[in-house]
């Protein structure tokens, strides 16, 4: 049994990771905290609730930062849609969120089962950096931390430097980056291109006629739309789905290696930018295991492995 | 009924003078001392913390201890050049007896702003690591806390650890951001007025001549901070009143003039750890904040000889 | 002997105050005029600056354009909300009768300065980019000079084009940056003494009432400064006397107490053009800087009364046309 932490700031393509950790044999989902990103917290947490449920699971949802350490929140409704879940509406989930704050309930479960939980992350990184600060013993209790966050020696989406989720809080991703936690980068390129879901995806996970099949491209409607509209790419990026397609099947990697990676934190124009010391040339003890390839038809297949 | 303080501290030589007269003060209530790095590593400055509270007796107050470093940059040097490497002045006081409250400071806070809704003064006199970290794990403190009135910045003259930033807010720029842009109401006893207050050697003279065991731990560790102000400052044996400034205005704010001005915390480059008050609005808007700018020098300090020496 | 001084400026209301002030010195002899942006586009600054030199024929002056942008930071906006768009606070004055000199100001200050190795003394009052290209271009100019008196700049008090910066400085911090450590005698006048010394609408009334082309000019651009002081600083007729404050501290320096400090100009995020004093030297060692902390306000504005309402002696006065 593999036992998983998800911190997430839920709106559409996190849903999806979601479920496909809950969807997984042999997974076990020990929590899951939201943190303020794509939306506001408590809609990333409504939107948590409603994908833990629709899986018909029961696991308990924790409410985390409701802002970046110091830079103001910037809401990506235009991509996930009012909702953060495609302007799905979806119902009220039944269970509500967890008393006890994210942060609290991250370093207690860290702190009971050490070395035993792996965690991944799929939103800006506060909740994990406020869990360091408050507790900088979990740097040995956690084994493992998967991030959907950055991008390696390539453009940006929210910036030409930078990606989305290090953008939102560079303060908070640089103390991830420097603390000397066991980490893996999973950058947005990895979901360009051939890694979209494309028509034919679409047809194929249409034709399931599951629930989760439905979820999955309904909840990003307005992904795909933006995705159009602004990139001028027909398909779906699905960068959070990946990273947990990663942690899941590791096999699909094709190519990682370790560096130094830090975060621009000074710079308006780079703010927030992944810096990967590709060629060793600060002689700094690399700090990430970045990832630069998958196979991606065997991304594919595990996503659809949880949609069937 | 008196008022209720949670002290958040790095003691500290002038931290000691600062908790002792507030311990002896029977217009405050203090409901605890948090503690931060700073003037020396955490634990030696929670061991000071515990210390402070057991000289006369206060071994009921709880002592949380908090941030060993800055939230966001590495700790270049401690404050142990000014305070010796035990933060007292290199006295090194045998162990106190207590324990630490099982919370980190950040959490104590919290939850002692929530069990007292309205009530609680926060006087932080150290880097405001605790604070940010406790406002950014609990946002609605920030409407729970009656007000801040902390020692640190300086508005209208010279900084102390560099040529534009004071020490506390110099240790930790990005808390100190996150605290000045909080919204609460908060009071910046910072170098304008503190280093206009003023303790020469004739005053501590007479404050050690009390021999309470409050006077006569400070007759101990003073030698060390009067080195300092003596080898940077050439005060020949006057030390500047830092932390104790809080306590004097928290009991006599008729002392001091202030002015309602928005302040902003340089956290980049060269001027990391300024502050700089806004006062015609020209950067974006946040809540101003009471700013310490004047100062009833002989009145503060026959404040703190009565609160020592009774 | 008179002094030689070499003005660089942005005129700009205040500084045709400073520059009219200093035309009136027999004390000062003034070698040439350049010109830079900032209080306006550099091309007003310069019709500006021959309209000054014609005022009362002292057209002898030579006078140079230089630089119409920082020499980094991109130009933001220029000072006219203060000044007018022309610079001279909307009076759209006739244009001047003279030429530029062909040189740009840079090329200009290099030639006078080598030319009167050890006497000139330059007057910057507008941004600095002119002085820091000319010190970039030959930096053999730095012992050449006698001295650099300029206006800008705030170490105690706070700035006014931002919190912490004061409007020259700000404009081209680069610039400034290069002029603060060349190692040449240095005098920084800047807001925390220009801010103290303060001429009132009872002043001016005084001006006004002695009538020549200088106090009559000044009448005519003075409302457009005022109007901005009052609207930033609720001020109510009075301005601060930014510029004319070093022609003052020329002539009697003993109106000023001076501190020795070095100082850094902050060249990058929001504190840009923060002059900062490292009283203490906790920084790496820079260059010592004079810098006037306190001013006898009395004295200083009895100065440049009698300087600009002086009878000018016909011999001072060149031939017209």
């Amino acid at each position: 049994m593999q036992r998983i932490w998800i911190d997430t700031d839920t709106a559409s393509d996190d849903a999806v990771a979601i479920l496909m950790a809950l969807r997984w044999p042999g997974v076990q989902v020990e929590g899951i905290s939201t943190v303020a990103g794509n939306v506001p917290l408590e809609m990333c947490s409504r939107n948590a609730r409603t994908t833990v449920e629709l899986c018909g699971k029961v696991v308990p949802v924790f409410e985390g930062a409701v802002r970046p350490l110091l830079r103001e929140p910037y809401w990506a409704f235009f991509f996930h849609g009012p909702d953060g879940m495609g302007g799905m509406n979806y119902p009220e989930p039944k269970t509500p969120p967890q008393e006890t704050p994210a942060v609290e309930a991250m370093i207690q479960a860290f702190r009971q089962s050490p070395g035993e939980i792996t965690l991944i992350t799929l939103g800006p990184l506060t909740n994990l950096a406020l869990a360091l600060a408050l507790a900088p013993d979990l740097v040995e209790k956690i084994p493992l931390c998967i991030m959907m966050a950055g991008a390696a020696c390539t453009v940006g989406n929210i910036t030409p430097a930078a990606e989305y989720n290090v953008w939102v809080d560079p303060e908070a991703a640089r103390m991830v980056y420097l603390s000397g936690l066991p980490l893996v980068q999973v950058g947005w390129e990895l979901c360009r291109g051939e890694a979209n879901l494309n028509e034919s995806d679409y047809q194929y996970i249409r034709s399931l006629d599951t629930i989760y099949g439905h979820f999955t491209l309904d909840c990003n409607r307005q992904a795909i739309q933006t995705n159009r509209e602004w990139l001028g790419d027909p398909a779906l990026p699905l960068p959070d789905p990946i990273t947990m397609a990663i942690l899941l099947e590791p096999g699909i990697v094709r190519r990682r290696s370790k560096h130094f990676v830090d975060i621009e934190t000074i710079s308006e124009m780079t703010r927030g930018m992944t810096v990967v010391d590709e060629r060793n040339v600060t002689k700094k003890e690399p700090n990430v295991d970045v990832i630069w390839e998958i196979d991606i038809p065997a991304w594919k297949e595990t996503l659809f492995k949880t949609l069937r | 009924m008196p008022r209720k303080i949670l002290i958040d501290a790095d003691p500290g030589i002038d931290d000691a003078l600062a908790i002792l007269a507030a311990l002896r003060s029977p217009e405050l209530d203090v409901v605890g001392l948090s503690i931060v790095f700073g003037n020396a590593d955490v634990d030696s400055c929670a061991l000071n913390g515990l210390r402070l509270v057991e000289l006369e007796g206060h071994d009921y107050v709880p002592v949380a201890k908090g941030c060993a470093q800055a939230l966001f940059i590495p700790t270049e040097e401690l404050g142990t050049a000014v305070h010796g490497l035990d933060g007292m002045g290199n006295t090194h006081l045998p162990l106190p007896h207590g324990q630490l409250d099982d919370r980190p400071a950040a959490e104590f806070i919290i939850d002692m702003v929530k069990a007292y809704p309205g009530e609680i003064t926060l006087v932080p006199l150290g880097p405001l690591s605790n604070i940010g970290l406790a406002l950014r794990l609990e946002p609605k403190i920030a409407g729970l806390v009656k007000e801040v009135v902390l020692m640190g910045g300086n508005a209208y003259v010279p900084g102390n650890i560099s040529p534009v930033a004071e020490a506390n807010i110099y240790h930790d720029p990005h808390a100190a951001e996150i605290v000045f842009s909080a919204g609460w109401p908060l009071t910046m006893v910072g170098l304008d007025v503190t280093t206009r207050t003023r303790m020469n050697p004739e005053y501590l003279a007479r404050l050690y001549a009390a021999g309470n065991p409050a006077v006569k731990l400070l007759e101990q560790i003073h030698p060390c901070y009067k080195a300092y102000f003596d080898l940077h400052y050439n005060l020949q044996g006057t030390i500047h009143t830092h932390d104790p400034s809080t306590i004097a205005y928290l009991l006599a704010p008729q002392l001091y003039t202030g002015l309602k001005v928005p302040v902003h915390v340089e956290t980049e480059g060269k001027c990391a750890g300024q502050t700089v008050p806004d006062a015609w609005h020209q950067w974006a808007e946040r809540p101003p904040v009471n700013v310490l700018v004047g100062v009833d020098e002989p009145a503060v300090l026959e404040l703190l000889f009565n609160l020592l020496t009774k | 002997m008179p002094r030689k001084i070499l003005i660089d400026c942005d005129p700009g209301i205040d500084d045709a105050m400073a520059i009219l002030a200093a035309l009136h010195s027999p004390e000062l002899e003034v070698v040439g005029i350049t010109t830079v942006f900032g209080n306006a586009d550099v091309e007003n600054c310069s019709l500006n600056a021959l309209r000054l030199v014609e005022l009362e024929g002292n057209d002898q002056i030579p006078v140079a354009r230089g630089c119409q942008r920082a020499l980094v930071v991109p130009l933001e906006s220029v000072g006219t909300h203060v000044h007018g768009l022309d610079g001279m606070g909307n009076t759209n004055l006739p244009l001047p009768h003279g030429q530029l000199d062909g040189r740009h100001a840079a090329e200009f200050i290099i030639e006078m300065v080598q030319t009167y190795p050890g006497e000139i003394t330059l007057l910057p009052i507008g941004p600095l980019s002119n002085i820091g290209l000319a010190l970039r271009l030959e930096p053999g100019i730095v012992p050449l000079v006698k001295e650099v008196v300029l206006m800008g700049g705030n170490i105690y008090a706070p700035g006014n084009i931002s919190p912490l910066a004061e409007a020259n400085i700000y404009h081209d911090p680069h610039a400034a940056d290069l002029v603060f450590r060349a190692g040449w005698p240095l005098t920084m006048v800047g807001l925390d003494v220009t801010t103290k010394t303060v001429i009132t609408p009872a002043f001016l009334e005084r001006l006004y009432a002695v009538h020549n082309p200088v106090t009559r000019l000044l009448e005519r651009i003075q409302p457009c400064y005022q109007q901005f002081h009052q609207e930033v600083f609720g001020m109510d007729g009075s301005f601060h006397v930014h510029d004319p404050s070093v022609v003052a501290y020329l002539l009697q320096p003993d109106l000023y107490r001076i501190q020795q400090m070095p100082v850094y100009v902050e060249t990058e995020g929001r504190g840009l053009g923060q002059t900062v004093a490292d009283g203490r030297r906790q920084w790496a060692e820079r260059p010592l800087i004079n810098i006037p902390l306190e001013v006898d306000e009395a004295g200083v504005l009895e100065l440049l009364f009698e300087l600009l309402t002086r009878p000018v002696s016909p011999s001072d006065v060149g031939t017209p046309g």
